[in-house]
């Protein structure tokens, strides 16, 4: 099992950073999944994260500079990896002005992934700062959990609103109440609610759009007869939604939220070179 | 440098006390009333942010610090719970516009010679200069006064717009520890501009607690510490390589790690990029402590900071720095003559000029028991010079406060005027030490033992009993 990889290009680094800081703020641990072509960060549906998951895929051409993987086997060329994130964030928030950056797969005493950053400096060698990420490796009779999880059979799909806006409104909400409503109709429209014993708020979003979804074996989804002003509706905590809202530091290419009513709302972020999807289940 | 008093001042306060030259003695009661103005002016952003920063620095070591002012400037002294760190800043009297710090002597307390020293809470102090960047913008001037009657230090900012903002702290009278430690005899020096050492630490994660610094010849290393078995760790550690090149001064004369806590020394670094000024750190082998320092022409700064010895046992019950009380309890000394037969005493008597003095200015006559108790035991920081009693006096006049100075010292000085043989003496001084020279022509002496420093001339030594007999001859 080996793994090197190489970041040269300071742009590449900055957005690597950014992806890797989204990451910190939605999971405490999640596994990395690694692959020739692509790296993703897996987020399980387990009870201890709340029922959240989430699903992040990134290409690796797209930011590293050299990229060597040897996997667990010939026939499984992957290798899966349970560290956390917030550490890989730490070591890349300090080196925006790196040389070169190289991320490694050690295992002196334990499993680490070392991340060594390059540093300019006025003497004639460079500074050289190491990071250990102490990592555990999952073996493969586990690999299952991590399966790319299906799009749910949603009853709205819909485009979100900018998500400043959604963001700050979201913020304001969760001093008011614990849950927050989200219901979308395939009109564009788009609430979201609290309600407690004393207030109840409504914000609501007008010509958001509807993405279309084609479907695989041509056959309509649920979504397709459907009335266009009835309204799907899902409660969720608001904290989490809070906690993807926030991570989001650069405005993705498309964002939009699948609602399987009274069940699951499936979020899908979608940059150049990175798709997120955040999937949070509804509570009682 | 003392500025002469205006006279407004002395009609505002009261009586007003001399202050301590060289000896320490801890002031025990009666009231002084001292006035001290440090006004920094809107044109010199520098100084109030500066001293801004040196409160935070002392608030990462300490919940309270000693606020001491004395004739050639203000010291600010704090020592952490554990007594694993001693932090020090001094001001000299130039920092400020206007540095007054003046008391005139009381009429029945002639012969002592006193000090003040005040210790204040940071919680009280801290929030007068929590944000340093909005001390730049907003304050014009900054006005500390002491009035010790009623036990209260004034911070007095005056704004923009007219706002004057007063804070009246109270404060309880303290002894200043003093650390003892001889930087110039350790082997490692490094000397860095702050703004280097700050890009080294920013690469730890603010919840780092201790840090290990390693030196070889070619090579220097920081490293974060954890205590965490290796087989497991759950940590990420962070370790940062340098070339000694990037050091303005690179001296290793052994190769050492040592282990350090980082969380005090951020306060020093903060501080230090403040005033851009070089660190310096000196350090010798593990367990010996390591002092950062920073010195400039209007202030210098100190913290000392203990290591962890090889033997990875915890830091704060391991190697606390030593430290000598600057002042002595008086519960210790006594009025008692030197001798501790009290033979002197009878021979006291019969010179009532020496005796006076004598029992004003002589400690009592401490065997070595006594001068055990009242100083600390070194364990660290203690590079005693010994057998260089010589020396011994002039160090004592030296009140650089990091200068090494054996423990057991404590030196007292009395002027008088007589004849020893064909010899005109012009003071006296003495010391006890528990130690023994060898620098007598005869025998070695046992401890304990008096020296006596005779004017430009050689040193004599004198066992303790025979001063029952010197004094009896008078």
């Amino acid at each position: 099992m080996r793994f090197r990889a190489k970041i040269v290009d300071l742009a590449c680094l900055n957005h690597f950073s950014r992806v890797i800081n989204t990451i910190a703020k939605l999971a405490k641990t999640c596994t990395l999944r690694l692959t020739v072509n692509k790296l993703y960060f897996i987020l399980s549906d387990r009870v201890a994260n709340g029922g959240v998951s989430m699903w992040c895929e990134l290409c690796q051409g797209n930011f590293f500079d050299e990229f060597q993987m040897e996997g667990v086997a010939a026939d499984h060329n992957e290798i899966y990896l349970e560290l956390m994130p917030e550490n890989l964030s730490r070591a890349l928030k300090t080196a925006q002005n790196a040389k070169a950056v190289k991320i490694k797969l050690t295992n002196k005493h334990s499993p680490c992934l070392k991340v060594a950053v390059e540093l300019p400096s006025l003497s004639s060698s460079s500074r050289i700062v190491t990071h250990d990420i102490p990592v555990r490796v999952i073996p493969r009779r586990l690999w299952n959990d991590f399966r790319e999880p299906v799009v749910p059979d949603f009853d709205v799909s819909i485009y979100l609103p900018v998500l400043k806006t959604m963001k700050s409104i979201v913020e304001r909400m969760k001093n008011l109440s614990n849950y927050i409503v989200i219901e979308a109709n395939l009109s564009g429209e788009m609430n979201l609610k609290i309600e407690t014993d004393v207030v109840s708020v409504t914000t609501h979003f007008k010509d958001l759009g509807n993405p279309p979804w084609a479907s695989e074996d041509g056959c309509q989804s649920s979504a397709q007869g459907r009335d266009l002003q009835s309204m799907a509706e899902v409660r969720i905590d608001i904290k989490k939604l809070q906690q993807l809202l926030v991570g989001q530091q650069v405005n993705p290419t498309k964002a939009l939220c699948n609602i399987v009513s009274k069940r699951i709302a499936h979020f899908i972020l979608l940059h150049e070179d990175v798709s997120l999807q955040y999937f949070i289940p509804a509570l009682a | 440098m003392l500025s002469p008093t205006p006279s407004f001042l002395l009609e505002k306060r009261g009586k007003y006390l001399t202050f301590p030259l060289k000896l320490f003695w801890r002031k025990l009661r009666g009231a002084t009333c001292f006035p001290v103005d440090l006004k920094c002016i809107s044109s010199c952003f520098v100084s109030l942010a500066v001293f801004g920063r040196a409160v935070h620095a002392m608030a990462r070591v300490s919940d309270e610090f000693c606020f001491d002012p004395i004739d050639k400037g203000l010291a600010l002294r704090s020592v952490n719970s554990s007594r694993s760190a001693y932090a020090y800043v001094f001001f000299s009297s130039m920092f400020f516009q206007h540095y007054c710090c003046t008391a005139a002597p009381q009429p029945c307390q002639k012969e002592r010679q006193l000090s003040l020293a005040c210790k204040l809470i940071i919680k009280s102090v801290l929030p007068i200069f929590r944000c340093v960047n909005m001390l730049e913008r907003h304050v014009e001037k900054c006005n500390i006064y002491t009035n010790a009657k009623d036990h209260h230090i004034t911070f007095q900012l005056l704004c923009r717009n007219g706002i004057v903002k007063t804070h009246n702290l109270a404060f309880q009278e303290c002894d200043p520890l003093q650390a003892v430690f001889a930087k110039h005899l350790c082997p490692n020096v490094l000397r860095a501009h702050s703004r280097l050492l700050a890009d080294i630490m920013v690469h730890f994660p603010t919840s780092q607690e201790e840090v290990t610094l390693s030196v070889t010849p070619t090579r220097v290393c920081f490293k974060s510490y954890t205590e965490e078995n290796t087989d497991f760790p759950k940590t990420m550690v962070t370790e940062i390589q340098l070339n000694p090149d990037e050091f303005d001064f690179f001296q290793v004369g052994v190769d050492s790690e040592v282990t350090f806590c980082l969380r005090e020394l951020r306060g020093l670094l903060a501080f230090s990029e403040a005033t851009s000024v070089s660190v310096s750190i000196h350090f010798d082998t593990p367990g010996k402590p390591v002092a950062f320092s920073i010195e400039d022409v209007v202030l210098e700064a100190s913290f000392i900071l203990a290591t962890l010895s090889d033997s990875r046992s915890e830091m704060a019950s391991q190697e606390p720095a030593c430290f000598s009380q600057m002042q002595e309890s008086s519960k210790t000394c006594t009025d008692k003559s030197i001798d501790k037969d009290g033979g002197a005493e009878a021979a006291a008597s019969k010179k009532p000029r020496w005796n006076r003095q004598a029992q004003n200015t002589v400690s009592g006559a401490p065997a070595s028991p006594l001068a055990k108790q009242v100083r600390s035991v070194p364990t660290v920081s203690y590079r005693d010079t010994a057998g260089t009693g010589g020396t011994a006096a002039t160090k004592a006049d030296d009140r650089a406060v990091l200068e090494a100075e054996s423990p057991y010292h404590k030196v007292r000085t009395l002027p008088i005027t007589f004849t020893f043989y064909d010899r005109t003496v012009t003071y006296l001084r003495w010391h006890l030490e528990a130690a023994h020279y060898t620098q007598s022509q005869s025998s070695e002496v046992i401890s304990p033992h008096v020296l006596f420093h005779i004017s430009h001339s050689c040193d004599l030594h004198f066992p303790v009993p025979f001063v029952v007999l010197w004094s009896s001859f008078f």
